[in-house]
């Protein structure tokens, strides 16, 4: 317990520090403070940033778009990851394809998907879907790779059909690992949404960074970056608190 | 013809052949023995000898290509764990499950009320020693406590007969002793019909009633043994002569 806070402690020390050196360093002409702004001058930026009606209409755009690419990507690739990796003839054919596609840098594919939707929310949601998919897919490979043989033999031994070893043994096998893609999906997914947003749109937290980098508003961008950051930081943990609290049945592996 | 089945396990001429990977394998060649009620029997017989595809056809996962196995005058075609309960190597244990859960497993997979398992599951936990681990998660219990919330989850449902696929293989040495001893109290207090399948000459000889030898592919029963041992059986007898005997009886049969 003891070393718990002890950690905590020295991880709370080691933030306090990095934001230290972030005001300092500028103040004290160690970095150029045009590239650097000193933290405290970020964050007022930042807090009236949230305070800005226009800002909030940016994030809805950015948040609408990644939520609604999450809840395709996710439902979408672990259904087909798993059906792909509980048929052998499937599995063969389709794997090394995931693999493949996978390996491709998804932003070189953005001009495409501008031609095909024009500049839109689907051009953006399609891109976020496409970005995170193949990443799920591959978690869900690894999902149905859990399920050990012999807890479905022990199962069938006691007489369970088909719909019983779906319910009680998959799906409390594959559920550490899907909350796993879970996770990677929505880092993918936001990924993928801001660089749509930065790349060619309208509107979004992703087209304001982009706007603020072309015009040189460090202040802002950085604003935009702990906006982004601390977004992305919550749902982490929120998913993070989850998988703590099936921990143990990761433990017996 | 009002003969008492309860209890018994008859195997009758069963010959198996299995493909994997485009090659054929003949597992079993003319199996038959039988078990009568009460009676603790051990298979002992070289790796491969087709000990687990005949434990998987005894619990209803694989059907013989010829010849049938009947368990208490009924031919089995499918899973009956009412009749058999088994026990594995490894525990497989649900890691998700608390001990008493995993124990109530067979119990709910036929919707029996959550009252009549809890009160069920928690009466064999206390058989097997493990009274006041139910709430443990497998991972917060030894080898050996696993392996006692497996044989729980196999008499949970107080079927006459218990098979065991080399349950305590996994185990270390001491607490291997210790669970052999423990099954035959098990054993003693519930008069199952147990049907135990083992690597180690020297488990099957101390626990059994009778061992059955097998051969090397295409398995085969090559010998029956009557262990003529008393009961209670002590840790001492393993270096008796008689004890001696009857292991090198056996390993002579396996030896080639």
């Amino acid at each position: 317990m003891a070393a718990r806070y002890e950690t905590a402690l020295i991880r709370l020390i080691i933030i306090a520090l990095l934001f230290g050196a972030w005001e300092f360093a500028p103040r004290a002409d160690l970095v150029n403070a045009r590239l650097l702004p000193p933290a405290s001058e970020v964050f007022t930026v930042f807090f009236g940033l949230i305070q800005d009606p226009g800002f909030h209409g940016h994030l809805a755009t950015t948040l609408q778009q990644t939520l609604t690419a999450f809840l395709i990507a996710v439902p979408v690739g672990a259904l087909l990851g798993i059906l792909i990796a509980e048929n052998r003839f499937a599995g063969e054919v389709f794997k090394p394809l995931v693999f493949f596609v996978f390996s491709i840098p998804k932003s070189i594919f953005l001009p495409m998907f501008i031609l095909a939707f024009g500049i839109s929310f689907w051009q953006k949601v399609a891109f976020g879907v496409f970005s995170t998919i193949f990443i799920v897919m591959m978690t869900a490979f690894a999902a149905v790779a859990s399920v050990r043989s012999d807890h479905i033999r022990v199962a069938r031994s006691y007489g369970a059909n088909l719909r019983q070893i779906i319910a009680r043994v998959y799906l409390p096998s594959m559920t550490p690992v899907l909350l796993e893609a879970v996770r990677l999906a929505m880092i993918f997914n936001f990924t993928g949404i801001l660089l749509a947003e930065m790349y060619a749109s309208r509107a979004g937290v992703g087209n304001l960074i982009g706007t603020w980098g072309r015009g040189f508003q460090i202040p802002q961008i950085m604003a935009g970056i702990v906006t982004v950051a601390g977004l992305s930081i919550l749902f982490n943990e929120l998913v993070r608190w989850f998988e703590r609290r099936c921990e143990h049945w990761r433990g017996d592996r | 013809m009002n003969k008492d089945v309860s209890g018994t396990i008859q195997v009758e001429g069963v010959s198996h052949t299995f493909v994997s990977n485009g090659e054929k394998t003949h597992a079993l060649d003319n199996v038959s023995f039988e078990v009568p009620k009460n009676r603790f029997v051990s298979i002992v017989g070289p790796s491969g000898c087709g000990k687990s595809s005949l434990l998987m056809m005894l619990a209803g996962l694989q059907t013989p290509d010829e010849g049938r196995i009947i368990c208490e005058g009924k031919k089995i075609t499918r899973p009956d764990p009412q009749r058999i309960g088994v026990v594995f190597q490894e525990a497989s244990l649900f890691p998700w499950l608390t001990a008493e859960k995993n124990v109530e497993f067979p119990l709910s997979l036929r919707g029996v009320k959550p009252a009549v398992r809890h009160d069920r599951a928690r009466e064999a936990l206390a058989l097997v020693g493990l009274e006041g681990f139910g709430s443990r998660y497998p991972h917060e219990l030894s080898g050996g406590m696993k392996q006692r919330v497996s044989i729980a989850r196999g008499l949970v449902q107080d079927p006459p007969i218990l098979m065991m696929d080399e349950p305590f293989a996994a185990l270390d040495e001491q607490t291997r002793t210790v669970m052999g001893d423990e099954l035959l109290r098990i054993w003693e207090q519930t008069r199952k019909t147990i049907l135990f399948v083992t690597h180690s000459l020297g488990e099957a000889v101390y626990l059994a009633d009778q061992v059955l030898v097998m051969s090397a592919r295409p398995g085969r029963i090559i010998d029956r043994i009557d262990v003529d041992l008393p009961r209670p059986r002590r840790f001492e007898m393993m270096s008796t002569q008689p004890f001696m005997e009857l292991r090198e009886r056996i390993w002579r049969q396996i030896r080639h």
